[in-house]
């Protein structure tokens, strides 16, 4: 029978695979006693499930290579770690013996006892080591639930259908050729998403009822654009995804040929594509598409990934690296940008703070850590050496706070300069547009700045009062807004006004569907992510600069979002 | 049965990589080892338990260890919080 369950598009692309459900059943496993005689057995499983994920994890380490593969080493090092706990397995064996619980069950209740202990510490930090156990646990548990041999993540030809999937799972994923992957939680704008999409590998979030609805097995049809998922499709919906899929199979041909192209309207405007970067294969990639520099490499990712903050000279040779990488083209690198939403594993950031997207985060975080700050700055100065560096600020909100990063810069440049390191002369500082105050307060703002780059994903938080994060919200969480489309519109002409150039490096840069509107709005330097590149230069290859503003112009005067969507789907043209 | 008191005189403290550290060392040896502090007496051979402590730079722990190769484990363990769990300050 046909079902359809609707989830959140999350990484475009359709897929026709067989489900794969991994249920943390672990969590619910409930009370259940097993025959006397049935013991030994019970314990041999048991025991066999944890040789299971043990060797997984051996696996999975023995596998790692790439840009992440000293930090996700670490993490898997941990979770062998807590495989091997005295703690988790004393008494795991009385319990089943003793008390003749189940394996489920006796796993489930070591995982509760450990995981109170972990929640009566208020730490951020130490509750995302509960999620540790809790990955650790629903390895062992997925264990006791298959034949040996066979696969936890999935196979070839399978759609992962899961609770949330980690960052560090999904490239093996691809690699083993799962072809989606369905999470019941998670979001658009998370980590994991962002990298399903440089993945290319279609993602559905929040389908709430995926678990009720998807058996193991059921041929399923994933869209990861409109998150609809279509359980034993029928006759029809096979032809169209066979059509769909020889149309897509074309485009990717058409767009190949885009590479060495000019970025250019049909009226003879060129616009300039720079990349949003975060690991090597990014920057490679972004080089040989012809990207005109790095629009945003966010720095936080290298203090996320390890387990304490980088020092100088690790921090100095990451920067060097995107900067000799572009080879002379301009590089756009991020200051610190945690939060207590965003939280490292070293404990920089604020903890226990009760709203953290408006607490101590960004430039605020920075500035009230001088000796962290300093590193950084000192790091990146040292590596503007190297190649073409602009500084980029995040969480801007008054002038003093430019100011203070300006006195830090020439600081460690007078620094530096004693101890003899190259510096580059110029260097250029910018801010990020992405607090309302910030964007009202351009002129007075602007002043010390030589760029601005507008971050749509937090703009459009802070401007609708609406928690990105927030699944509940995710529909109406989108730039389509009036008050959206009229603060980008006169920051970008204050931007021409000035001559300071603006950039948008937020999710909206890279949806082909927006290009046009932000074209009309005046946006001139657009920073996306390299596997949306392409797409974004065909489109401004089609289009005339003049029908963009007169798209423009009625998308601002249009009352409703509806509206709005039609004429944004109509085309510049329409 | 040998007692020392030792500082954690790395900067990040015992957080994960620390604490890591300090598990594998110890599992090398036979010998039983508890860390005492802030109230709390953890397995020292265990992950969860040490990160549980959540020993901060300067916090003052007791060291436990109690076995055949005691003294082997604890000159290594004491040496490993005096070199900053090699992570250099």
């Amino acid at each position: 029978m046909r079902r359809v369950v609707q989830a959140q598009g999350a990484s475009r692309g359709l897929a026709l695979g067989r489900a794969r459900v991994r249920q943390s059943q672990v969590f619910d496993a409930a009370p259940e006693l097993i025959s006397p005689q049935a013991v030994d057995g019970e314990v041999e499983r048991l025991h066999l499930a944890f040789d299971v994920a043990r060797s997984e994890l051996m696996e999975m380490r023995q596998r790692l290579q790439g840009a992440l593969a000293h930090e996700l080493g670490e993490f898997l090092d941990l979770h062998g770690l807590i495989l091997d706990d005295p703690e988790l397995l004393h008494g795991l064996d009385d319990l089943i013996r003793k008390a003749n619980y189940s394996a489920d069950y006796a796993l489930r209740l070591q995982r509760d006892r450990l995981a109170s202990v972990f929640e009566g510490i208020d730490d951020p930090y130490m509750r995302s080591r509960r999620e540790d156990l809790d990955h650790v646990i629903g390895r062992v548990h997925s264990a006791l639930h298959r034949n040996p041999g066979s696969d936890v993540i999935g196979l070839a030809g399978d759609v992962l259908v899961a609770d949330t999937v980690a960052p560090s799972e999904l490239a093996q994923l691809t690699e083993r050729g799962v072809v989606a992957v369905i999470t019941t939680q998670g979001s658009a704008l998370s980590h994991s998403a962002i990298l399903a999409r440089s993945l290319h590998l279609p993602l559905a979030v929040g389908a709430h009822d995926a678990f009720a609805k998807i058996a193991d097995g059921d041929a399923l049809l994933v869209d990861g654009s409109s998150g609809e998922i279509i359980i034993e499709p029928d006759a029809d919906d096979l032809r169209r995804f066979k059509h769909l899929q020889r149309e897509t199979a074309r485009d990717r041909k058409a767009l190949q040929r885009l590479r060495d192209a000019e970025t250019i309207t049909l009226d003879g405007v060129t616009i300039r594509l720079f990349a949003n970067a975060e690991s090597r294969d990014d920057v490679a990639q972004a080089y040989e598409l012809g990207a005109s520099g790095v629009g945003l490499y966010r720095t936080e990712f290298l203090f996320l990934q390890g387990r304490e903050s980088p020092d100088e000279d690790q921090q100095f040779l990451a920067y060097r690296d995107l900067v000799m990488g572009m080879r002379g083209r301009p590089v756009t690198l991020r200051t610190l940008d945690l939060g207590a939403d965003k939280a490292d594993s070293a404990g920089i950031c604020v903890q226990g703070e009760p709203n953290p997207a408006l607490g101590v985060r960004g430039v605020r975080l920075s500035l009230s850590q001088p000796p962290l700050f300093r590193t950084q700055m000192r790091a990146l100065l040292r590596a503007s050496a190297y190649g073409k560096m602009n500084i980029l600020i995040p969480m801007v909100t008054c002038r003093e706070e430019i100011s203070a990063v300006r006195q830090l810069i020439a600081r460690c440049r007078d620094e530096l300069h004693d101890e003899n390191h190259a510096v580059a002369k110029q260097v250029n500082l910018g801010i990020m547009v992405e607090v309302p105050a910030a964007a009202l307060a351009l002129p007075q703002l602007a002043h010390d700045c030589d760029f601005l780059s507008v971050g749509t994903n937090d703009l459009v938080q802070y401007l609708l009062a609406m928690d990105r994060g927030n699944e509940a919200l995710a529909r109406s969480n989108s730039p389509l807004h009036p008050a959206v489309l009229r603060v980008l519109q006169n920051i970008l002409k204050f931007g021409q006004r000035r001559g300071i150039p603006v950039s948008i490096c937020g999710e909206m840069a890279g949806d082909p569907v927006f290009t046009t509107l932000l074209l009309g709005l005046g946006l001139r330097d657009f920073s996306l992510h390299p596997s949306n590149l392409l797409e974004v230069r065909r489109r401004i290859r089609d289009v005339a600069l003049s029908d963009c503003q007169r798209l423009c112009r009625r998308l601002l005067a249009a009352k409703e979002r509806g509206q709005m969507e039609r004429l944004l789907h109509g085309g510049a043209g329409g | 049965m040998l007692e020392r008191e030792v500082t954690v005189i790395n900067k990040l403290g015992l957080h994960a990589r620390a604490s890591s550290k300090l598990v594998q060392l110890l599992s090398t040896f036979r010998a039983n080892a508890f860390l005492l502090g802030r109230g709390r007496e953890v397995n020292a051979k265990s992950i969860m338990g040490v990160m549980l402590l959540a020993a901060a730079q300067g916090s003052t722990l007791t060291l436990r260890i109690d076995g055949e190769d005691e003294a082997a484990a604890m000159e290594a363990a004491v040496a490993l919080f005096e070199r900053y769990f090699d992570e250099g300050s």
